[in-house]
C-alpha cells in the first residue's frame, strides 16, 4: 500500500507550490489564501509507492469554513501515514500555532520551514536543531519555488514512517492545565485512540462539539470532566478555549525567542508598503484597478493591439484563410506581369478593381443583349463569343468594393480645405457638395474590360514566403479526395469552420491570461480583493466573496469552488449566485469576437463588460442583502498581503499555459462533436433528407430556433440563427461564437466576421445594438451547464440551485432587454411596448437596490 | 458518393464519436477543460478528489 504523506498548513503558506514541485504537477497556484479548497493526490516523482496529498490551508485545527473542514476530517479521521507541516519562515510565529496542534495529533510528522531565501534575504537566522529539540520533530528548511530543500523534506517524511515514529509532544502547556487535560486524557482512555487522544482531550477542554461529535466521545465523560475544566477556568480566571489560545502562543513566543534572530529593519517604508500607498489609496484604488481592466483588455481586443493583430492573423491566414505570409519574407512582385513592383495587398486591391469592372461591364453587356427578349430566351452567361458591335457600345459604372467584411464600396474623398478640415476633426463631411462619401465609381468601356479580362488572381507565393492556412489545406486536400460538395461542407463550415472560430481566439485568451498571471503572481491580485473588500463593506458586502470571483475571470467552475472558504452560509450561497457574472476565459472569447466586429471603433466595450460584471455583482448583492434569507452582517475578511515581487517567467508562463491549454482541449473535446452536431441538424430536415444551402429554412435547427426565437425578438436577435446560438452556449459559452459562425456561413461577405455582421443586419434595424444585447445576454445568463452543475451541488439543495440559475437568467434577460430597448429609444427607434416594459423593469431593479431593508443587513 | 467523401465522413463521424464517448466515459471536462486524473485549475468536481 502506498506511504501517504499530507502536506499541512497555513493558507498561502507555499502548500500547493511544493506540492507541484514534489508531484511535478501543475495545480493551480494562487497569491491569495483560500485556492486549494479540495484535497489533491500525486505521486511523488519517480517514487510509485508514495501519494503526497495537497491540503486546504488551515489556520488551525478548529475549523470554521467548509475547506477547514476537508482539512481536519481527513488528518483526524483518515489519518495519512505522516504529515510534511509546512511553515512560512516570515511568518513563524502564526504558522506554529498550527504546528503545536498537528503534533498533538500524535502521527509522525517533520516541519518544513519555507521561503528560506526570502529569510535570508532579509537577513533573519533560524536555529534548526534548537526547533527541532523544542517541537520534538524534524525541521528542516526549503524554498518550495526554487525546488530548494524539497526532495530532502518528502524523504525524511518518508524515514519518520519507516520508523513509525510518533512526534514527541512539546509541553505546551502548564501545570494546572496540564493536570485538566491528564484527567481527561484517562477518562477517555478505551474510548479514543490513543495516538489521538491527547488531542481529544484537548478538545474536549475547549469545548469543541464539533470535535467531539466527530471523535464520538460519551456525553457521560464530557459531563464527568466539566468539572476539572471548570475548576481550571476559575484558577487561569479565563475560560477555557482563551486558554489553550495563550498558552499556545506564550509558548511558541518562547520557542521562536530562542530559536529565531530577526535582523533590525530600517524603519523606512519598504518598495511594497510605497506602492501600496499609491494602489490600495483611498480615492486611487478603484481608478488604478479599472485601469488595469483597461490595459488588459486593450492589449487583447483594441485595433492594432497585439491580441487583435494576433488574431486576425490566426482567423485570416493561420487557421481560416487562405493563408499567411512569412514575417521578413515580404517583397515586391518580381515576376513580369501586370502586378509586377506591387505589394501583395496593392496587387490584390488592384485585382479587386479589375474583377469588379469585368462584372459590371459583363452585366451590362448581358442587359443589352438580353433586352427586349422574352423570358425564356434571355442569355444568363456570357457568351463564348461577344458581339462585338454591341461590345463597343457599352460603357459600365465600375465600383471598387473596398472592405470586403462589410461589402461598403469604397468612397470618394476630396482634398479641399473644408473637407480636410471636418475630416481631421473626425466629422463626416458627407453632403459637402464636393461628392464626398458617395460610392468611387468609374468607367468601364469594352477596351478597359478586355483588360480586366486578363487579370489573374496574385499568386501569393511571389510576394514572398507563402504558408497556406489549415482551412485551405483542408479545402485542397478534400478537392483533391473527390469529397462531394455536402461532406466538403460538414468539414469547412460544420467541423473545421466551429473549432476554428474558437482557436482563432487563441491570441486574446493568451494576452488576457498573461496580464492576469503577471497581476496575479506580482502580487497585485491580493490588493484587488482589499479594495474591493472596502467597496463591497459599504454595501453589506465581504471582500472574501471577491475572492471566488478573480478566479471567476479564468473559469467560473472553480470560482463556485472557491466560495466554500466563506464561512457563513447565506454569503456562501450569494457569493456562487454573483461570481460567475465576473466574464471568465469562454466569455472573453464573445467578447473578442464582438469587439473585433463590431466594435472596433469602440475600445471601452470590452472593459466595459467586465465593470458591468462588477456592478451587477454589487447591486445584486445589495439586492439579494435586503432580503430575509441573505440578510445578516459582512463576515470579517482578514486576509494577508504578500510583498509584491516580480514574477518569473516560468510561473507566468505556467499559469497562462494551462489556461490556454484547458481551452484549446475544450475546443476539440466539446466545440467540436457540438458543430458536427449542429451541422447535422442545419443541414437536414426531420425526416433525414438532406437539404441544400438554400432550403436551410426547413432544417431542424431552424425550426428548434424558431420555436423559441420569440423569446429573444424584445432583444432584437429574436431569429432562429440568435436562438441557436444563445441556447448551445449553455454547452460552453464559447460555443456561441462558433454556433454564429456555423449559422450565418450562408450569409454574404468574404469571411465569418462579414458573416456574422450581415446576420446581425439581417435581424435588426439596429446591428450593433442587437450584438450588445446579445453579448449582455450571453455573457449575462447562467454559465455553461458544467458551472450551473456545480452550482446546484454547492449550493447542497435543488431549491437553492433553481434560485440562482433564475437569478441570473432575470439579470441576463433585462440587461440585454433594457440595453436594446432603451438603446433603440436614443438611437430613433422609437418607443414600443417593450420599451415601457424595459423602462418598468430597470425601475423595478432599481427599487430593489434601494428600497429599506427589512431585515438587518 | 466518391471514395474521398466516405472517408473523410467516417473519419468526422469516428473523432465526433470518440469525443463524445470520452465525455460520456469520464464525465465532461470542467469549463477550465481539465481531464479527471489532473485538474488544471484545482477545482474538478467530477475528479476523484473527494471532500
Amino acid at each position: 500500500m502506498a506511504t501517504k504523506i499530507a502536506l499541512a498548513g497555513n493558507p498561502n503558506c507555499g502548500k500547493t507550490t511544493l506540492f507541484n514541485d514534489l508531484t511535478g504537477s501543475d495545480q493551480y497556484v494562487g497569491n491569495w489564501p483560500g485556492v486549494t479548497v479540495e484535497k489533491k493526490d500525486g505521486l511523488l516523482s519517480g517514487r510509485k509507492d508514495v501519494v503526497i496529498q495537497d491540503l486546504p490551508g488551515i489556520y488551525s485545527l478548529s475549523p470554521y469554513s467548509l475547506e477547514e473542514v476537508v482539512a481536519r476530517n481527513y488528518l483526524v479521521s483518515e489519518k495519512p501515514d505522516a504529515i510534511l507541516n509546512i511553515v512560512d519562515g516570515s511568518n513563524l510565529e502564526r504558522n506554529l500555532y498550527l504546528t503545536t496542534q498537528l503534533l498533538e495529533l500524535g502521527l509522525p510528522m517533520v516541519v518544513a520551514v519555507n521561503m528560506v531565501d526570502v529569510m535570508r534575504r532579509n537577513g533573519d537566522t533560524l536555529d534548526i536543531a534548537r526547533l527541532e529539540k523544542a517541537l520534538g520533530c524534524p525541521v528542516i528548511e526549503i524554498s518550495a519555488l526554487k525546488g530548494e530543500g524539497t526532495k530532502e523534506a518528502a524523504l525524511l517524511a518518508i524515514g519518520e514512517v519507516a520508523k513509525k515514529r510518533m512526534s514527541e509532544r512539546p509541553h505546551v502547556f502548564t501545570g494546572s492545565v496540564e493536570h485538566a487535560l491528564a484527567h481527561i486524557e484517562e477518562s477517555l482512555h478505551g474510548k479514543v485512540e490513543n495516538a489521538t487522544s491527547r488531542w481529544a482531550a484537548i478538545k474536549v477542554f475547549e469545548r469543541d462539539t464539533k470535535a467531539v461529535e466527530m471523535l464520538k466521545v460519551p456525553t457521560d465523560i464530557v459531563a464527568h470532566v466539566e468539572e476539572h475544566i471548570k475548576d481550571c477556568e476559575k484558577e487561569m480566571d479565563d475560560d477555557a478555549e482563551s486558554i489553550i489560545t495563550t498558552q499556545r502562543y506564550a509558548y511558541i513566543q518562547k520557542i521562536v525567542g530562542e530559536t529565531f534572530k530577526k535582523s533590525p529593519r530600517k524603519a523606512s517604508l519598504t518598495l511594497s508598503d510605497k506602492i501600496d500607498k499609491v494602489v490600495t489609496h483611498r480615492i486611487l484604488a478603484l481608478p488604478i484597478f479599472i485601469l488595469s481592466l483597461c490595459v488588459m483588455w486593450w492589449l487583447a481586443v483594441a485595433d492594432g493591439g497585439p491580441g487583435t493583430i494576433l488574431t486576425d492573423w490566426a482567423n485570416d491566414g493561420f487557421l481560416g484563410g487562405e493563408g499567411w505570409h512569412l514575417p521578413f519574407t515580404t517583397h515586391e512582385c518580381t515576376a513580369d506581369g501586370a502586378y509586377k513592383g506591387m505589394e501583395f495587398e496593392d496587387a490584390q486591391d488592384e485585382f479587386a478593381k479589375q474583377d469588379a469592372s469585368k462584372s459590371k461591364w459583363e452585366e451590362a453587356y448581358l442587359e443589352k443583349v438580353n433586352e427586349g427578349k422574352p423570358d425564356g430566351e434571355k442569355v444568363e452567361k456570357m457568351p463564348e463569343k461577344i458581339d462585338e458591335a454591341i461590345a463597343k457600345t457599352i460603357v459600365a459604372k465600375g465600383v471598387f468594393v473596398e472592405d470586403e467584411e462589410t461589402g461598403e464600396p469604397k468612397t470618394k474623398e476630396c482634398d479641399c480645405e473644408k473637407c480636410t478640415k471636418k475630416r481631421e476633426a473626425g466629422e463626416d463631411c458627407e453632403g459637402c457638395g464636393c461628392g464626398c462619401g458617395e460610392p468611387e465609381m468609374w468607367d468601364v468601356d469594352y477596351a478597359a474590360y478586355q483588360k480586366a479580362a486578363e487579370y489573374e488572381e496574385p499568386d501569393p507565393s511571389q510576394f514572398g514566403v507563402w504558408v497556406p492556412g489549415i482551412g485551405a489545406l483542408i479545402s485542397s486536400a478534400m478537392e483533391k479526395m473527390g469529397v462531394n460538395e455536402t461532406v466538403a461542407s460538414l468539414v469547412n463550415d460544420g467541423a473545421w469552420g466551429g473549432v476554428a472560430t474558437v482557436l482563432g481566439f487563441v491570441p486574446v485568451i493568451c494576452v488576457v491570461f498573461l496580464f492576469l498571471a503577471f497581476l496575479e503572481d506580482c502580487g497585485y491580485m491580493a490588493r484587488v480583493a482589499f479594495i474591493m473588500d472596502r467597496l463591497f463593506r459599504k454595501f453589506g458586502l465581504s471582500g472574501k466573496s471577491f475572492i471566488p470571483m478573480i478566479v471567476g475571470k479564468g473559469c467560473g467552475v472553480p470560482a463556485v469552488m472557491a466560495a466554500r472558504t466563506i464561512e457563513s452560509e447565506r454569503d456562501r450561497r450569494m457569493t456562487i449566485i454573483l461570481a460567475t457574472f465576473i466574464p471568465c476565459g469562454a466569455k472573453t472569447v464573445i467578447i473578442a469576437m464582438f469587439a473585433a466586429i463590431f466594435f472596433r471603433d469602440m475600445w471601452y466595450v470590452a472593459p466595459l463588460m467586465d465593470v458591468v460584471g462588477i456592478a451587477i455583482i454589487v447591486l445584486g448583492g445589495i439586492a439579494l442583502k435586503k432580503s430575509k434569507a441573505f440578510s445578516g452582517e459582512a463576515a470579517p475578511f482578514v486576509m494577508e498581503l504578500p510583498a509584491y515581487h516580480m514574477p518569473t517567467f516560468g510561473g507566468i508562463f505556467r499559469h497562462t499555459w494551462n489556461r490556454v491549454k484547458a481551452y484549446m482541449l475544450k475546443a476539440g473535446m466539446i466545440i467540436f462533436p457540438a458543430c458536427v452536431f449542429l451541422w447535422f441538424i442545419m443541414h437536414f430536415d426531420w425526416g433525414f433528407n438532406l437539404l441544400a444551402d438554400e432550403e436551410i429554412e426547413k432544417s431542424m435547427l431552424h425550426d428548434m430556433g424558431s420555436w423559441i426565437a420569440w423569446l429573444f425578438a424584445p432583444l432584437g436577435f429574436g431569429t432562429w440563427q440568435g436562438a441557436a446560438a444563445s441556447v448551445s452556449a449553455e454547452i460552453a459559452k464559447e460555443q456561441a461564437t462558433a454556433t454564429l459562425g456555423l449559422v450565418a456561413a450562408n450569409m454574404d461577405g468574404a469571411s465569418t466576421a462579414a458573416h456574422v455582421s450581415n446576420l446581425f443586419a439581417s435581424m435588426s434595424d439596429f446591428p450593433k445594438l442587437a450584438a450588445l444585447s446579445f453579448m449582455l445576454f450571453n455573457l449575462f445568463v447562467p454559465p455553461c451547464m458544467v458551472a450551473i452543475a456545480v452550482t446546484f451541488r454547492e449550493m447542497g439543495s435543488k431549491a437553492w440551485g433553481w434560485f440562482a440559475v433564475g437569478f441570473q437568467l432575470l439579470v441576463g434577460y433585462m440587461l440585454a432587454l433594457s440595453a436594446y430597448q432603451l438603446g433603440m429609444l436614443f438611437a430613433g427607434g422609437g418607443f414600443g411596448i417593450w420599451t415601457a416594459i424595459a423602462i418598468v423593469v430597470d425601475l423595478w431593479c432599481l427599487w430593489m437596490v434601494v428600497r429599506p431593508a427589512k431585515c438587518k443587513m | 458518393m466518391s471514395n474521398g467523401s466516405i472517408v473523410v465522413l467516417v473519419v468526422i463521424g469516428t473523432l465526433a464519436a470518440l469525443a463524445v464517448w470520452r465525455n460520456l466515459r469520464k464525465g465532461a471536462p470542467c469549463s477550465c477543460g481539465c481531464s479527471d486524473e489532473e485538474c488544471c485549475e484545482g477545482c474538478c468536481g467530477h475528479a476523484k478528489k473527494d471532500s
